[in-house]
């Protein structure tokens, strides 16, 4: 009988998220007025649900995998097989948008972002997917700091964009 | 007779200009984005939450119904030109409405979805309202064990009854369920699982959960999985119109659509899945052309988008006047409600009876302006489609980043919003159902509140959940929606 890694590491962290729930409730405070129970006890709850349904999900593992679920083989669930690159870029889009939007601003932060998805989904034209991730990212700043009076930061780009009136 | 003079007072507050305007951006919006391939209603509602910001709360829902339906309506669209459902109760759509795409027959198809949308959401709404006021009465009598009651109910239903795998939706739930303890804890004000991040004391917005779940999770799992794969959009030569012949075999399956899909969607038990799937299996048995099912039989389109409509309309059903959520769409729309310090319920319909009834009377007016817009305005929403899969995956992701950033102007938000990515996509490649954890982060707090409640008032005695008897009914059929299926298979293992 196979036991399938993915299915086996995400039961253990299911496990593993009750645990830690279980253990952080320990620390809540317990006292509950006139109900008689305190902030404590609806995580214990959860933390007892989260437990059990580990429980369970490893059962499964362990007695033939787990049930009714999607196909192992990507063709069958209508999909290709897995394609770490796109994966990985749009990861890295993600990744330098928050760590660039505090200091580089949004239209820049943004910008990056939309050229890092593009190249997961397979564009090769980073200078295009630049240059309109930039246009969009700044169409959508003007509409949000103007017109919806949404803070959002200018970053690098303030002394241009404050020098434009905005 | 009272119904009706506050259906038409809230009429008087729809047709406002201003909130006129509201619902036809909402309206546009919601099309617009809905339209879009892999972004279903919950995601459109949930992207768009942000623009209603600084809108007085009326005109914003009034907007967010408008998105609703307009995405429900764009999703159609797509379905039936692209075949990629957007959301599971698309599926049905996509067997029929893409196969007649094939055959050069876009057109009607489209005209009937439109149509059937149009003549279900309108029933459904005429039962809505109908219904609502009863609704409210009897809610008015419930009690804080009551509404905890439902919610177990609502929790059960949602996460171990409807999906492939009890425990894979029980884990989603309690995966939601934790999500929503975090924060400040409403009764004592004692910090839960913050861990001295200011940011999380906040609470989980349900738009990050969304936006992660839906738009992340959806991002990566494509770019890893279909990054390459080549779609066909049908092209829409031809007509529009509905044969007379068409108009016949559409008419029934409307009617037969809207009285499956209501019900199932105003009883606590969510989903349109099971409507649509029975509405098209009922057509397929009564349909005097049962061969063309398969490649491309209008009913089988007709039935399952008006089952779909209906049963969207009838979520609102248990939204509105009892606070409850029964899709990971209504959750959102509950957390917009929120966001704006109203607590959706009986008592809305008393101390903001201009509020709901505005609500409500704008959506008899979004469903004719969906007809009017949609069916002429079919080429610009085809154009819509045409967009680049990269171009379009890039441009969501900057418009889903910034929901969550905009909340605390804080890149925490953005590093939550991968790591709910991270586990959209996990979760949709292993099969655990998203929708559960959505509903138990913004149904959780609030089943928390009851249920701390209830004990307050018995000092303590867990018994009052059995002794009164709504409570207890509600318990027993969860206890027995859990039991009866379990014990029908060992049965049925036993008999073999």
């Amino acid at each position: 009988m196979r036991v399938r890694a993915p299915e086996l590491a995400l039961s253990l962290g299911v496990l593993a998220l009750g645990t830690a729930t279980a253990i952080a409730t320990a620390r809540l405070p317990g006292e509950g007025g006139y109900a008689g129970i305190g902030p404590n006890f609806m995580p214990g709850v959860v933390a007892a649900g989260l437990i059990a349904c580990g429980l369970w999900l490893l059962y499964e593992v362990f007695t033939g995998g787990w049930r009714a679920r999607p196909s192992d083989d990507p063709a069958e669930r209508g999909d290709h097989a897995f394609h770490a690159p796109g994966f990985v870029w749009v990861t890295a889009g993600l990744g330098a948008h928050m760590a660039l939007i505090g200091h580089a601003g949004f239209v820049i932060a943004g910008a990056l972002l939309f050229a890092g998805v593009a190249r997961g989904f397979g564009s090769s034209r980073i200078a295009r997917d630049l240059a309109l991730g930039s246009a969009i990212a700044l169409v959508v700043f003007l509409f949000f700091v103007k017109f919806l009076n949404v803070n959002l930061p200018a970053g690098w780009l303030a002394p241009l964009l404050g020098s434009a009136g905005i | 007779m009272e119904t009706f003079n506050a259906l038409l007072s809230g009429f008087d507050v729809a047709l406002k200009p201003l909130n006129l305007l509201w619902g036809f951006i909402g309206v546009t919006l919601g099309t617009a984005v809905g339209v879009l391939p892999g972004v279903g209603p919950a995601l459109t509602v949930a992207m768009l939450l942000p623009l209603t910001v600084k809108l007085d709360p009326t005109g914003a829902l009034i907007m967010f119904a408008g998105i609703y339906y307009g995405a429900m309506f764009g999703g159609s669209t797509t379905t039936i030109l692209l075949n990629t459902p957007g959301e599971s109760a698309s599926i049905a759509t996509a067997l029929e409405g893409n196969r007649m795409a094939k055959a050069g027959r876009a057109g009607p198809a489209l005209a009937t979805s439109a149509i059937g949308s149009f003549v279900a959401g309108s029933i459904a709404t005429v039962l809505l309202t109908l219904l609502a006021p009863l609704v409210v009465d009897v809610a008015l009598k419930f009690g804080p064990a009551e509404y905890f009651a439902l919610m177990v109910f609502a929790f059960t239903t949602v996460a171990a009854v409807l999906g492939e795998s009890t425990v894979r939706g029980l884990a989603s739930l309690c995966i939601g369920l934790l999500l929503g303890l975090i924060g400040i804890d409403s009764q004592t004000g004692s910090p839960r699982f913050a861990f001295g991040v200011p940011e999380l004391l906040d609470g989980v917005d349900v738009v990050v959960l969304a936006v992660g779940l839906f738009a992340v999770g959806e991002a990566l799992y494509v770019a890893a999985y279909q990054s390459r794969l080549t779609e066909t959009l049908e092209r829409l030569s031809g007509s529009l119109m509905m044969s007379k012949d068409d108009w016949q075999r559409s008419w029934p399956a409307w009617l037969r659509g809207t009285a499956l899909g209501f019900p199932f969607g105003s009883i606590p038990a969510g989903g349109a899945e099971i409507p649509t799937f029975l509405s098209y299996s009922t057509e397929k048995k009564l349909s005097k052309h049962p061969e063309e099912f398969g490649t491309g039989a209008i009913e089988g389109v007709a039935g399952p988008e008006a089952a779909n409509n209906a049963s969207a309309t009838g979520t609102l059903v248990p939204l509105l006047t009892l606070g409850i959520p029964t899709s990971a769409t209504a959750a959102i729309l509950l957390g917009a409600f929120q966001n704006y310090g109203i607590q959706p319920g009986p008592l809305l319909f008393q101390s903001q009876a201009d509020l709901v009834w505005g609500l409500i009377a704008s959506l008899y007016v979004g469903n004719v302006i969906l007809l009017v817009l949609n069916l002429p305005l079919i080429g610009i929403w085809v154009k819509v489609l045409q967009i680049p899969r990269d171009l379009l995956y890039a441009g969501i992701l900057v418009f889903a980043t910034l929901g969550a950033y905009s909340l605390h102007q804080s890149w925490i938000d953005l590093l939550t919003l991968y790591v709910f990515g991270l586990m959209g996509f996990a979760m949709r490649r292993w099969g655990i159902p998203v929708a559960p954890a959505v509903i138990g982060l913004i149904l959780g707090p609030l089943a928390e509140t009851q249920f701390r409640r209830a004990l307050s008032i018995s000092q303590g005695d867990a018994s009052v959940f059995f002794t009164q008897p709504i409570s207890a009914t509600f318990l027993a059929v969860t206890a027995l929606l859990i039991v009866v299926p379990w014990v029908v298979r060992r049965v049925r293992g036993a008999g073999r």
